[in-house]
């Protein structure tokens, strides 16, 4: 067999989850994008939201102004040098700038002298997984890990860390020449601090460095339904304790074990808060705004689970995502359609179906969901962009009507 | 009539493993899965992605055509040693010629009897490293294991096997759900035909080291060995295993123990270029010093004098069979793999180097290892002494008649001028008639196939002198009678 693995290119990579489990990736931070666009949506909240010095920072660095960021990071740790969450942030901006010995610097000094942060770790590990050294990378997301153990992001990168290093060995055992093959596998950066609460619900914040940050927003109810924002918002992965790279953490992250709790735009978080730095200013409105990004949650909920049938062939949970009301494309009948889909998901080996760029448009009783759909079974591969449009028939959403494109 | 006892069979040391749950909960770890007896068929049962594990487990000779990397190296002679076998050996390379049958499978996994011996024979070295690695895995040690796995990589990059091992437990650490190109290219290695023949390196490498020589017992072709030869070598092809015997008054006692691989063709040489291992009696011609030797070779080579004059006698050919160490870039080679040297690792191999004696260290290889006892050996040994005291008394009463009955009409004595059985009968009237000899440092071993052979090796003193010759005969039984077909006068 020759050495050859299908490695995708790293461009491949930093634009493709590579898990079926979405994971915070390199190029976004998604609750801060929604948080800003939810704020540009409405420009009378945005006095309110005066950032902190370190979502400035953060925000200059998501517009790939490294330089001012760094500028800015400096000029804070003269004042605050041991502020861990701008250190941390100023090793993100070298780790970018391609600076990596002074972001292992960073970081490393920074595991040092807050141990308990798994975020530093993992940053460490991402750059020694680009350096092949990946005995180094492991070592240091499993002090990730240690520090703590449902760090989900930290998991994912040890996973691929583990594969590649199993990978390695295997070709050494078959004396397979692999180095004409090592693509990186490329791990996923974490770009701020944020230790996401160790159980759902369980305690309060446990908001590490962060914890600095304005009020949660007042203006909560005023960015109300227009959650709107085909934004990233459904990026952030299902499982409730993920590090959800919210950045400055407005709100501590929704402990609710609802899919989707940390993903959606802040008002939601506000809403649905525990509040476990209760700093909710008006407790009163909150239940009006929440229902409507509750529903982009329900539609996230609903688009994630008829991908999940699919990716697991259960046909009865995949046709029940379908309306009554669906209509197939090209004039097929519903029956002639089923029997179709049946014919094309039963029996192959294995199905995966990955969403990105999930943008979800709730209006009224009918929602948009457009996303990047990627498709694998067998030797399929095939990637795609997808709308669903969905109905409200009660307090179920169903698909209405799917079309490739859009 | 003198048969072989063949009751001495291994005994099974209880292997302190415990399948279990554990074992389900990693699966994907196949070659640990053939370290725990029964564990492969388990994790067959509940996930069907073991089942290339579960194969190769019984799929032993199978291994040996798999033709994977490992088999790849050419087995090229050094150009100092080489003795012309070079292109048939070669050439042969391609066939498929059936694989003897080494491995009968019968042998099986350990049964939890009597736990009263040592949990597991110690191992030496990197091979006791590994099993080590084995044992945590096997009580749920997991993290342990994977801790000692990569050391033994990092020490020894080159052992396949224990890269193997470590891929495993790296593997087992994956998530099921991680859709990373690796995990592909996981799966993918894991088919690679060449793991077939790693699984089958571990499973007798455990096989022997769970199944150990009963106490007392020596291998059934050691009938007398003279304290002139203070080691001894025992080959079990079906075992891949290289016993190690240390030589004294007090009997041959097993010292050490080592994984080998043979011809890839398996054994029971019988033309050069058939890659296949010799089966039978012989010695230690040479010790070959490395640094002569292409690094194909690795810490040494000793060659054995391979064909005896039993194979000559059946007609067999080939030569340069040697024992032998590993290349650089391989710490082990598969258990079928040479083109029928006894191949080792080069740390086993320079213990070995620094025991033999040239000319004096007998070496054993046999399809398959038969334990006897000491007083079974001493009983066999007198069977056959009577025989060699007969001939040494017909030569001292001068009856060429009688001492022409102890030789074959195709006896040869090596020599500068090879001596025909005529030439042989004159010669020893004349050399011992009516003297009284005493014979000493007898060696007797003893060599069955479809005939019965043995090797005697011994020294003759005329009363009232201190030196006579040093002989190593070869005797054939015929019709229950012993008789001469070549001998050798060593000194």
């Amino acid at each position: 067999m020759p050495a050859a693995f299908p490695f995708p290119t790293n461009e491949v990579l930093s634009a493709m989850p590579k898990s079926p489990r979405p994971r915070a990736r390199f190029s976004f931070s998604p609750t801060v994008r929604a948080l800003f666009l939810a704020v540009a949506a409405c420009g009378a909240a945005l006095p309110a939201l005066a950032a902190t010095e370190h979502e400035e920072v953060d925000r200059l660095m998501q517009s790939g102004k490294l330089d001012e960021a760094m500028t800015k990071a400096e000029a804070f740790l003269k004042d605050k040098p041991r502020d861990p969450q701008m250190r941390f942030l100023k090793g993100v901006i070298q780790l970018d700038t391609g600076k990596r010995a002074e972001a292992i610097a960073a970081f490393t000094q920074l595991t040092q002298d807050a141990p308990e942060l798994p975020e530093p770790f993992n940053n460490l590990a991402v750059i020694y997984a680009s350096q092949n050294q990946f005995d180094k990378a492991r070592n240091a997301l499993e002090s990730a890990i240690r520090t703590n153990p449902s760090y989900a992001t930290a998991q994912e990168n040890l996973g691929d860390v583990y594969a590649r290093l199993a990978s390695q060995a295997y070709s050494k055992a078959l004396q397979l020449d692999q180095n004409n093959t090592a693509v990186q596998p490329k791990l996923a950066v974490i770009r701020t601090l944020f230790t996401a609460p160790p159980a759902a619900g369980s305690k309060g914040s446990t908001l590490v460095a962060s914890a600095t940050t304005t009020p949660a927003p007042a203006p909560a109810a005023k960015a109300p339904a227009p959650a709107p924002a085909p934004a990233p918002v459904a990026k952030a992965p299902a499982p409730a304790p993920v590090p959800a790279p919210a950045p400055v953490a407005k709100a501590p992250p929704a402990p609710a074990p609802a899919p989707a709790a940390a993903p959606v735009a802040p008002p939601v978080k506000v809403a649905a808060a525990p509040a476990p730095v209760a700093k909710t200013p008006e407790p009163a409105p909150a239940p009006a705004p929440a229902a409507a990004p509750a529903s982009n949650a329900e539609i996230e909920s609903v688009v994630r689970g008829w991908a999940s049938a699919w990716a697991s062939q259960d046909m009865d949970r995949y046709l029940a995502a379908y309306g009554s009301d669906f209509v197939p494309a090209g004039g097929q009948s519903r029956k002639a359609w089923e029997e179709d889909r049946r014919a094309r998901i039963v029996g192959k080996s294995s199905i995966s179906v990955n969403l990105e760029n999930l943008a979800i448009k709730v209006d009224g009783q009918t929602a948009t969901a457009k996303f990047r759909q990627v498709y694998r079974a067998d030797n399929l591969n095939i990637a795609s962009r997808k709308t669903l449009e969905l109905q409200r028939s009660g307090n179920q959403w169903h698909i209405r009507k799917e079309s490739v494109g859009g | 009539m003198a048969d072989i006892v063949r009751h001495g069979r291994l005994q099974t040391l209880p292997f302190p493993l415990r399948s279990g749950k554990l074992l389900a909960a990693l699966t994907a770890a196949s070659a640990l899965l053939l370290a725990t007896p029964g564990a492969a068929l388990a994790a067959n049962n509940s996930n069907s992605s073991s089942s290339k594990s579960a194969n190769a487990k019984t799929s032993g000779t199978k291994a040996a055509k798999a033709g994977g990397s490992r088999a790849s190296a050419k087995e090229a002679r050094g150009a100092k040693a080489s003795s012309g076998a070079n292109k048939t050996q070669l050439q042969a390379k391609g066939k498929r010629s059936a694989v003897a049958a080494d491995n009968p499978g019968a042998t099986r996994p350990a049964r939890k009897t009597a736990r009263t011996a040592a949990p597991l024979q110690e191992a030496s070295g990197a091979e006791a490293r590994l099993i080590g690695v084995y044992e945590l895995f096997g009580r749920g040690k997991t993290r342990e294991a994977l801790a000692k796995a990569q050391t033994l990589v990092r020490d020894h990059p080159n052992f396949q096997l224990a890269q193997l091992v470590y891929g495993d437990l790296l593997a087992a650490q994956v998530p099921p759900s991680n859709a990373m190109p690796d995990t592909a290219g996981i799966a993918r290695l894991r088919g690679n035909p060449a793991m077939v023949e790693l699984h089958e390196e571990s499973r007798r490498r455990l096989q022997a080291l769970r199944e150990r020589p009963p106490a007392g017992t020596v291998p059934s072709q050691f009938l007398t060995l003279s304290t002139r030869s203070r080691f001894a070598i025992a080959v079990d092809a079906s075992r891949s295993r290289l016993y190690l015997f240390e030589n004294s008054d007090k009997g041959l006692k097993l010292v050490a123990d080592y994984y080998i691989s043979v011809g890839k063709s398996g054994t029971d040489k019988a033309v050069e270029g058939d890659a296949r291992t010799p089966l039978g009696v012989y010695y230690i011609t040479s010790s070959l010093d490395p640094r002569s030797l292409k690094d194909f070779y690795g810490a040494g080579a000793l060659p054995i004098n391979y064909p005896n004059p039993y194979d000559v006698r059946r007609g067999k050919t080939g030569s340069g069979i040697w024992l032998h160490g590993t290349p650089p870039q391989q710490f082990a080679r598969a258990p079928l793999a040479s083109d029928g040297c006894v191949v080792m690792a080069n740390p086993d191999l320079k213990q070995l180097l620094r025991k033999v004696q040239i000319g004096a260290t007998p070496v054993v290889t046999a399809r398959s290892l038969q334990w006897i006892s000491q007083p079974q050996a001493e009983k066999e040994t007198k069977k056959f002494a009577d025989s060699i005291t007969a001939w040494k008394d017909a030569r001292a009463s001068g009856n060429e008649a009688q001492l022409k009955k102890f030789y074959l009409p195709d006896f040869q004595r090596a020599s500068r001028k090879p001596v025909d059985a005529d030439g042989v009968l004159r010669d020893e009237l004349t050399y011992a008639q009516g003297k009284r000899v005493q014979i000493k440092d007898m060696s007797y071993l003893h060599w069955r196939d479809t005939e019965d052979t043995m090797v005697a090796t011994f020294g003759e003193v005329f009363e009232g002198e201190k030196n006579g010759r040093t002989r190593r005969q070869y005797w054939l039984r015929q019709g229950g009678e012993w008789k001469l077909f070549h001998e050798e006068i060593l000194g």
